[in-house]
């Protein structure tokens, strides 16, 4: 069969290799995982190195400029000519008839933009810093994303958000993760009574309608305990439900690697089992763990912002991209403030770069791909 | 219109892969009249399946034919046709046998109708005159039953009914050629045979030309007319047959004939004390059927009453079909089958069938087994030198890690692999060298008896004789004892003082191996022979 002949010949050309490098090889060739692995790379970036990253503290206040619109960066002078970054101030304007306040950019305050500036404090690993990525020049405020109700910079908030909302997709995940394995592989290799009873539980789990139970399950948690409690809590009502279809599907996996003659080659030898679970059954199942969790981290994300825009999820003054929309709920503060929605560009870039990222390593990694 | 009725010329095939492209098939040649059988006979990876699929234009995604190959069949150029036209001369003027008879029916449709499909996808015929041909094929085919057949699904059939079928789709529009890739490799050794019989009968009613490609050699001698002989994707000798076999020209060729396991093995002495015992061995699988009220349980008696007994330093062969308990048998012997053996089994002396797991594991190192396919058997995320070592870490043999290496380096060398082999993973070798390692993983915990459960069907046939060799080798040098699984006669002649002949469970014949070879008492020992040494016998 041409199967075999190709394997073959893959033998030899594939000298010298280790799984992980061809797998390596075939990601760096497709083009859409690549871009996702880049996007993802940022968003992450974003997160651990958010107060460096944004220009201001998530709850610093510039009582100037509320409600401002987003400022644009210019890089044309209006003479013509390119010139260094620099942005345009607002002159504030009170109509006469409905005392609304708009905005309007005045060319006469032209404020440069540099980069490493110093600004407010923040800190890492308990260092204290105050020099940003960028700001101007001169220290004056400027709003990349405009302001919100109270004066806060979007920009800078959404930037602090992504450490909260990926902290809570890779924590949910990671325990997901652990508990699904555990329970899949367990369930898979004892097999018999275990088996059966560790199944109806994950049927049971999966036969819940999900929104309800969460909306329900967050309406317990005590509301008047301290944001990181709740978040915790929260995380861990989320780890609740999505465990379960990991370990449905390990426990397949894991079956039909039992009956391999390689873990029969361990006993052969007289391994403990969990010497064969460690060493034979849980590396082989490795790749089906690692794209679940690229395809997990994205749906976690999603349900975050979700839950936490109906206002049940993360709770302030903890700052998530849910949090932040929970603001625009009505349509008056959408109409009047639109800039406001700019963490849902943020939750689709960064769902879909995981997406790719996930679809890239599952092409990488299918032992039956041919090329 | 020539003789001729097919014509390669320059057929190169390159796949793109990860690692680079990788020639398949260099530039090859080749023609075949019109009624005649062509062999095309070489290692897997040779490139003779690739040749195949490049003529009927169904080569992978990742595959390119060379522009300058040229395919010419009866006058026509098939690498300038177009895909639409292409259709009309595949399954219709060119026909294609694969395989493996499990995969390539569709489960989900009735037989007759798979059949029935090709005549009306090719002719204007009615539904009802399909069908009629279709019967009129299970005939030609020899189907027991025909009729009943019709309208029976993949899967009621046996491997053997079903390569039937797909000869007699690959029959329905009279082919003038047709090409069988390995039409009996997935079969058993019986049902080879008859398959092989049947093809060459049908060949001579309907006057069709036929491409063997086959890496078994004793197939190629008695049905073929012609014979290519591949390596590396290029033709390195060619000829008619008789003269092929009886004056090799290429080393490689000569290579490929000498390499039938010959040779017998060294006598046993008469002194030898009994060192594994099976008595009244009993294995039963309980086989649920019926709906949720109307549960029936079957009893499938895999060994039946099997009393077998090895004596120190002897090879014991276990010879049958698939089906017929030989690797149940060997399994339960050495306590890693199912819980539902029964029977006494004796080691040293000392009963282990009733031990536990945990009691059973100080004998592990003395008793150890080596897998058929190499493929599977070793864990593809390790390397070879974690493989070798895993059985010295849990028994605790070899203080440091640097005492185990030198462990693992000698049992690299006793089955002469190279000590750098240690760094690398299993797929960096071929299926020979992965079934060497196999093999020095159980002798790494210097066994006394080793179960080779046919460790020599998953490989080529110049390499299963290195192999013979190497174990023939290995136990005298450590004083060894083998109980030898296997369906080839050929191979246990070569490595077996016993044997036992299994059918369905039941021992039917057991004595000294040239004893049964020579003189066989059944009826099935008998066919068991003739599919060895005779292939096309009946």
């Amino acid at each position: 069969m041409t199967d075999q002949t190709m394997n073959a010949e893959e033998v030899q050309a594939s000298n010298g290799l280790s799984y992980w490098q061809l797998v390596r090889r075939r990601f760096v060739r497709n083009r859409y995982g690549m871009v996702g692995l880049i996007a993802a790379m940022i968003v992450i970036i974003m997160a651990v190195f958010a107060g460096f990253i944004a220009p201001y503290g998530v709850e610093t206040k510039d009582r100037t400029a509320i409600y401002q619109p987003p400022q644009g960066i210019h890089i044309i002078a209006p003479d013509g000519g390119l010139t260094r970054p620099y942005v345009m101030g607002w002159g504030e304007e009170m109509d006469p008839v409905t005392y609304e306040i708009t905005f309007a950019p005045d060319p006469e305050l032209r404020r440069d933009l540099s980069l490493f500036v110093e600004g407010t404090e923040w800190t890492f690993l308990g260092l204290t810093f105050d020099t940003h990525l960028f700001g101007t020049a001169d220290g004056t405020p400027f709003h990349l994303l405009g302001t919100d109700s109270l004066g806060r910079d979007v920009f800078s908030r959404m930037v602090w958000g992504t450490r909260v909302t990926l902290l809570m997709g890779v924590l949910v995940t990671a325990a997901a993760l652990v508990i699904g394995t555990a329970v899949g592989v367990a369930s898979g290799y004892f097999g018999g009574t275990f088996d059966l009873i560790v199944q109806r539980i994950v049927e049971f789990v999966k036969s819940f309608p999900d929104l309800p139970l969460y909306l329900a399950l967050v309406a317990v948690l005590p509301r008047r305990a301290e944001p990181m409690t709740i978040f915790i809590m929260f995380a861990a009502i989320l780890v609740l439900l999505r465990w379960a279809d990991l370990s449905r599907e390990l426990r397949g996996k894991v079956i039909s690697i039992r009956t391999m003659d390689y873990v029969r080659a361990a006993e052969a030898v007289g391994a403990k089992d969990s010497r064969i679970l460690t060493r034979h059954i849980v590396p082989n199942t490795s790749s089906h763990m690692i794209v679940w969790a690229t395809y997990q981290l994205p749906e976690v994300i999603l349900l975050e912002s979700f839950l936490s825009f109906l206002g049940v999820g993360v709770q302030a003054p903890m700052v998530s991209w849910g949090t932040m929309l929970n603001q625009v709920r009505d349509f008056q503060s959408f109409a009047a403030a639109p800039w406001l929605m700019a963490p849902v560009g943020m939750i689709v870039i960064s769902v879909l770069a995981f997406n790719a990222f996930g679809d890239g390593m599952r092409d990488a990694m299918d032992p039956y791909s041919n090329d | 219109m020539t003789d001729t009725l097919l014509d390669i010329k320059d057929v190169a095939v390159t796949f793109k892969t990860v690692t680079g492209t990788v020639k398949a098939v260099r530039g090859v040649s080749y023609d075949i009249k019109r009624g005649e059988t062509l062999a095309v006979v070489g290692e897997s990876g040779s490139g003779k399946s690739v040749t195949a699929r490049a003529i009927m234009s169904m080569l992978a995604d990742n595959a390119r034919l060379d522009p300058a190959s040229k395919i010419t069949f009866d006058g026509q150029d098939l690498t300038a046709l177009p895909e639409v036209e292409m259709q009309k001369i595949r399954g219709n003027k060119i026909s294609m046998i694969f395989q493996e008879p499990l995969t390539s029916l569709n489960p989900i449709y009735k037989v007759g109708d798979q059949v029935a499909e090709i005549i009306l996808t090719h002719r204007n015929v009615s539904k009802k005159e399909a069908r009629k041909e279709v019967l009129q094929l299970f005939k030609e085919v020899q189907l027991p039953s025909p009729e009943m057949r019709l309208n029976q699904y993949p899967h009621e059939m046996s491997g053997g009914q079903r390569q039937r079928v797909m000869i007699a789709m690959a029959l329905a529009n009279k082919p003038d050629l047709l090409i069988a890739d390995e039409p009996t490799t997935a079969l058993d050794v019986t049902v080879q045979a008859e398959i092989l019989s049947l093809l060459k009968q049908l060949q001579d009613t309907h006057g069709m030309a036929v491409i063997l490609i086959t890496h078994d050699l004793t197939v190629v001698e008695k049905t073929s007319d012609r014979v290519v002989v591949m390596r590396y994707g290029e033709i390195v000798e060619r000829g008619n047959t008789a003269e092929v076999f009886a004056n090799p020209q290429h080393p490689y060729t000569r290579h490929l004939l000498a390499s039938e396991p010959k040779g017998r093995p060294e006598p046993l002495p008469e002194s030898a004390g009994p060192l594994m015992q099976a008595n009244d061995m009993r294995v039963v699988f309980e086989i649920k059927t019926g709906g949720m009220f109307t549960r029936k349980t079957h009893e499938l008696v895999a060994v039946n009453d099997i009393t077998a007994m090895i004596r120190k330093g002897e090879t014991l062969g276990i010879v049958g079909e698939s089906g017929s308990g030989k690797t149940t048998l060997g399994m339960a012997m050495i306590g890693l089958g199912a819980a539902h053996a029964r029977g006494e089994v004796l080691f040293e002396g000392q009963r282990i069938d009733n031990l536990t797991r945990s009691q059973m594991r100080p004998l592990r190192t003395k008793i150890q087994v080596v897998y058929q396919d190499p493929f599977s058997s070793l864990n593809p995320r390790m390397i070879v030198r974690q493989i070798l070592e895993e059985g010295l870490i849990v028994n605790g043999i070899g203080s440091s890690a640097k005492e185990r290496e030198e462990l693992v380096r000698e049992a690299l060398h006793e089955v002469q692999m190279d000590a750098d082999a240690m760094t690398r993973f299993p797929h960096e070798f071929s299926g020979g060298q992965r079934q060497r390692i196999a093999i020095a993983r159980a002798l790494i915990l210097k066994p006394e008896f080793i179960l080779l459960d046919e460790p020599t069907s998953a490989l080529d046939l110049s390499i299963q004789a290195q192999i013979i060799d190497l174990l023939r080798d290995l136990r005298v040098r450590h004083d060894l004892s083998y109980m030898f699984i296997s369906h080839d006669l050929k191979v246990v002649k070569a490595l077996c003082h016993n044997v036992i002949v299994m059918q369905n469970g039941r021992m039917v014949e057991a004595g000294p191996t040239l004893d049964v070879l020579e003189n066989p008492q059944t009826e099935y020992t008998q066919r068991l022979v003739d599919a060895a040494f005779n292939v096309v016998a009946a």
